[in-house]
Order: structure tokens, then C-alpha cells, then sequence
């Protein structure tokens, strides 16, 4: 209800003239400009990043990956979680991994799913990696050190992860359930919430491969 | 203790829960099958023709559909699982239960003029068609299933249509009152087929679907055995497959009985030997 609601925000935004130069807006010269609609998206519009996506994590091959480097010039969506998780981590990656399997892959191809781990004391880099080729092989893994992935959490405006454990050995990890999408250029970033849906991912994906301008509830 | 099983955000294990409402509910139709039972029997009278069997099959299955763990599973895990219960509460249970109350259970309603006309009035043939597959269509929409399901109310509502809708569907070709005339052989045969025509179309669109179609269990923690796409596609074949056997079985009985009846064999104990026997060898 939450999302059709959002949705028919958006859609009413981008009616109203928020976003939307119409054609019946002619100009002085009596040409009318390119119509340049705004597309409603699920995902919350965040400021950019800036030096915050700039950070370097070991991959699952223990190789060094500069985030904004390896994932240039693609849509880079990035999630933070751990292997162990019952939930929101592995129906995130699974809707993920179902979208991209059916999208054109001109489409896919542009998108990089990058994983970092919050419980990097469980999740060794074989662990991380056999845990994500259960969804897709080119899924990346990132590991660093609990410090590190909690500044760049909070650098990106993320709750960082807290991670408890009681003395027989029960852990219990607490961490955002968001997923940040960056746009190719890096001048766009959203954040998508649990509860997003396939049909959303499929419908959004390709708008923000294209490059489309897009619209939500926040901005109208 | 929760009353009756719901779609929970938590992760499934194989703890057994057992859902408080389902057993009081099964207590109770199990008491009052045994109470209509004794009534029978100070008559001295068979009171089910031998086919009471059939009536606690029907409550085992009824309560196995709603408990744990197919009712867990159902409740907010597996589409698949929700559309197994739907064939047992909605479809097997109901007609067992039917064949197998004894007869007085119906026969009390010969004396109730007012509820003899309301029941008469919902499983006319055409009311039960529109009924049940109104149930159908209703109760698998998606959007009532991501509403409904994720409270006990609600999920309780959709079992409670799905049993009511299996009730009334299998009255016209089980025909329990004595007093109304039977629906004829033919038309209940054609009147199952007319009932599979909808659930075919919607197995098609379950099968076929390219994205999960019900958010409940696209979201739910997984289960680590299905995708939910292939959870999906499992719903839709049970329902297109399961639902067509149990119908189309149904079909068949009415289809034999019907021929047994055109065409009895001939009594042979009564009949001397054929006319050509007795002069062959003469």
C-alpha cells in the first residue's frame, strides 16, 4: 500500500509539471523543447556520494577493489550484510540474481552487484564467495576489516551494522536493509528498502542502466 | 501460541508451533461428528452407509492442511504449500466430510424450512459454480493474498472462504439430502469440467509468470529449497494438475457409476445354460 501510494505520489509529481516539460509548453520561437519525462522509480533519491564511495575492500580472491574504479561506468549496486542472515540479505540477492537473469543483457551487463560483508569475522572470503555463486557468479564479494566497512557505512549515510555476540558463542547481526544504487556517472544515488519487489527491480533497472531521469515520492 | 498460522517475517525452522485455533476447530467438528454418529446409532441404524471412514480421512486431512508445518509453510513461505492447502481444504476435505456425516446430519435439515431454502438457494448448480470460483478468483488475487495473509484473521479468512466454497461446490454432485432430487450424472460431469476452466487459467498465469506474483512469499525468509520463481511455478502445476485429478477422478466415478447403471451385466446364477449348449454335442 506503502509503495502505491509512493507511486501515485510520483506519478503525480511528474503530471503536476514537477519533472515534466510538456509539449503543450511551447517556447517563445514556437518550438517546443525535447520532452525529457521523469520516470518514477521505487528507490529514495540520495545525495551523491562523493568521497564517501571512495574506498578500497579485498575481494574474494583477496585482491584489492577500488569501489568507484572497478565499477565505472556501470550502475553499482551496493549492499552491506552477512552470509548468516535468514532474511532480508539472501531475498535481496535473490531478486537481484532473478531480475538480472532475465533482463536483456545489454542491460545486465551494466550492472554490478557489489556485497560487503558486516561480519567479516565469519565471512571468510571462500564463504562469501560460495554464498554469492549460489545467486550469481559475477556478484562481487568484498571483505574488510569491522571498522573500516562501519566508517564507510556512515560515510554513505547508512546506520552502520552492530554485530553482538553472547558468551555461548550467539551472534546476532543488526544491519541496514537498504540497497545503494549508483548511477554510471556517480552524480545519482538512490536507496532501495526492503520489500522491493522483482517486478520493481525489473521495471527500475533499465531506467537507471538509460540513464533516464527519474522521480520519486521525496522529490515532489 | 498463535491461533492460526500467518505469514511471520522470521526465519523457517522445523520447531513445531502448533496453531491453538485449528485444533479447537477440529475438536469441535470431531465431537459433533460423534455426537450426530450416537443419535444414529440409538436408532439402530448404519448411520453413514459404512463410509464414516471417509469423514475422519477428511478431518485428518483438513487439520494436516491448517497445522503445522504445511499450515506454517503455506501461511508465509512457499506459495506452493498455500496452494496444497488449497486443494485439501478447498477441494478433498470438504467432499469427504460430506460422504462421509451420516445421514440424519442432513435429514435435520428437512425440518428447518428456513435453512432447507438458504442451502438450497447456495448450492444450486449455477450458485455453487459462481460461488466457488468466485472464491477462487478472490482469494488468489494478489493483492488479497499480500493483505490477508500476513495476519491470522486474515489468513484464517481465506481458509475459512476456501472450506466454505469446497462445501458448497461439492454439494450438488454429492447430493446429501434425500429430499431434493439428484443432479443428473451427465450434468454433474460437465458441471466438474465447468469447474476446471478457471483454475486452468489461473495455474497458466502462475506457471508462465515471469516475476514472482505474490509479494508475500517473494519477500518471505527463504526456505533454501525453492526460488521463489520456481516455488511459483510449483503452485501453479498443483493447482493446474491436482486440482484437475481430483476432479476429473470425481468425473470418473460418476462416469462408471452412470455406465454400471445403463448397462447391468446379466444375472447369471438365475440363468440356465444357452440354448446352443444344450444341443451341441447331441
Amino acid at each position: 500500500m506503502r509503495r502505491a501510494v509512493r507511486a501515485a505520489l510520483a506519478l503525480a509529481a511528474v503530471g503536476g509539471g514537477g519533472c515534466d516539460a510538456g509539449p503543450e509548453r511551447g517556447t517563445e520561437d514556437g518550438v517546443a523543447p525535447p520532452v525529457v519525462r521523469a520516470e518514477p522509480v521505487v528507490g529514495t533519491v540520495m545525495p551523491a556520494a562523493g568521497a564517501a564511495a571512495e574506498f578500497v575492500l579485498a575481494d574474494t580472491h583477496g585482491r584489492p577493489y577500488d569501489f568507484l574504479e572497478e565499477t565505472r561506468g556501470s550502475v553499482a549496486m551496493l549492499f552491506f550484510g552477512f552470509t548468516n542472515c535468514p532474511d532480508v540479505c539472501p531475498v535481496h540477492l535473490a531478486n537481484l540474481a532473478a531480475v538480472l537473469d532475465q533482463l536483456p543483457s545489454r542491460i545486465s551487463r551494466q550492472v554490478t552487484v557489489v556485497f560487503v560483508t558486516v561480519d567479516p569475522e565469519r565471512d571468510t572470503p571462500e564463504r562469501v564467495r560460495e554464498w554469492l555463486d549460489g545467486f550469481d557468479r559475477d556478484f562481487v564479494g568484498l571483505i574488510g576489516d569491522a571498522e573500516r566497512v562501519h566508517d564507510i557505512q556512515l560515510g554513505l549515510g547508512l546506520p552502520p551494522a552492530v554485530v553482538r555476540r553472547d558468551g555461548e558463542g550467539a551472534v546476532d547481526v543488526g544491519h541496514a536493509s537498504h540497497v545503494m544504487v549508483f548511477s554510471r556517472e556517480r552524480d545519482r544515488r538512490w536507496v532501495y528498502p526492503f520489500g522491493t519487489r522483482q517486478s520493481d527491480w525489473a521495471r527500475d533497472i533499465p531506467r537507471l542502466v538509460e540513464g533516464v531521469p527519474t522521480a520519486t515520492a521525496e522529490e515532489s | 501460541m498463535r491461533w492460526w498460522c500467518s505469514a511471520q517475517s522470521i526465519a523457517w525452522d522445523w520447531t513445531w508451533r502448533p496453531y491453538i485455533g485449528v485444533w479447537i476447530l477440529v475438536a469441535l467438528m470431531a465431537a459433533g461428528y460423534v455426537w450426530l454418529s450416537r443419535a444414529e446409532t440409538d436408532a439402530r441404524t448404519d448411520a453413514t452407509n459404512g463410509r464414516g471412514w471417509l469423514f475422519w480421512l477428511g478431518l485428518f486431512l483438513f487439520w494436516a492442511a491448517l497445522d503445522w508445518p504445511l499450515g506454517a509453510l503455506g501461511g508465509g513461505y512457499l506459495a506452493s504449500a498455500h496452494m496444497l492447502q488449497f486443494l485439501l481444504v478447498g477441494l478433498v476435505a470438504p467432499v469427504l466430510l460430506e460422504l462421509g456425516l451420516p445421514a440424519s446430519a442432513f435429514a435435520r435439515l428437512a425440518g428447518r424450512p428456513a435453512a432447507l431454502r438458504v442451502v438450497r438457494f447456495l448450492t444450486n448448480p449455477l450458485m455453487a459454480l459462481i460461488i466457488f470460483n468466485s472464491v477462487l478468483v478472490i482469494t488468489h488475487h494478489p493483492r488479497i493474498i499480500d493483505a490477508w495473509m500476513p495476519t491470522q484473521l486474515g489468513s484464517f479468512g481465506i481458509d475459512a472462504l476456501w472450506f466454505f466454497a469446497g462445501l458448497v461446490f461439492w454439494w450438488p454432485v454429492v447430493c446429501p439430502v434425500p429430499e431434493r432430487p439428484r443432479f443428473p450424472d451427465l450434468a454433474r460431469m460437465g458441471y466438474l469440467f465447468g469447474n476446471t476452466i478457471i483454475a486452468g487459467f489461473l495455474a497458466l498465469i502462475l506457471v508462465f509468470a515471469d516475476l514472482p506474483v505474490y509479494g508475500v512469499y517473494e519477500l518471505a525468509p527463504p526456505t533454501g529449497w525453492l526460488t521463489s520463481r520456481e516455488d511459483q511455478q510449483i503452485a501453479g502445476i498443483l493447482m493446474k494438475v491436482g486440482g484437475a485429478l481430483i476432479l476429473w477422478t470425481a468425473m470418473s466415478v460418476i462416469f462408471f457409476r452412470w455406465y454400471r447403471r445403463e448397462n447391468p451385466e446379466p444375472d447369471v446364477t438365475s440363468a440356465g445354460p444357452p440354448p446352443s449348449h444344450a444341443g451341441a454335442r447331441g
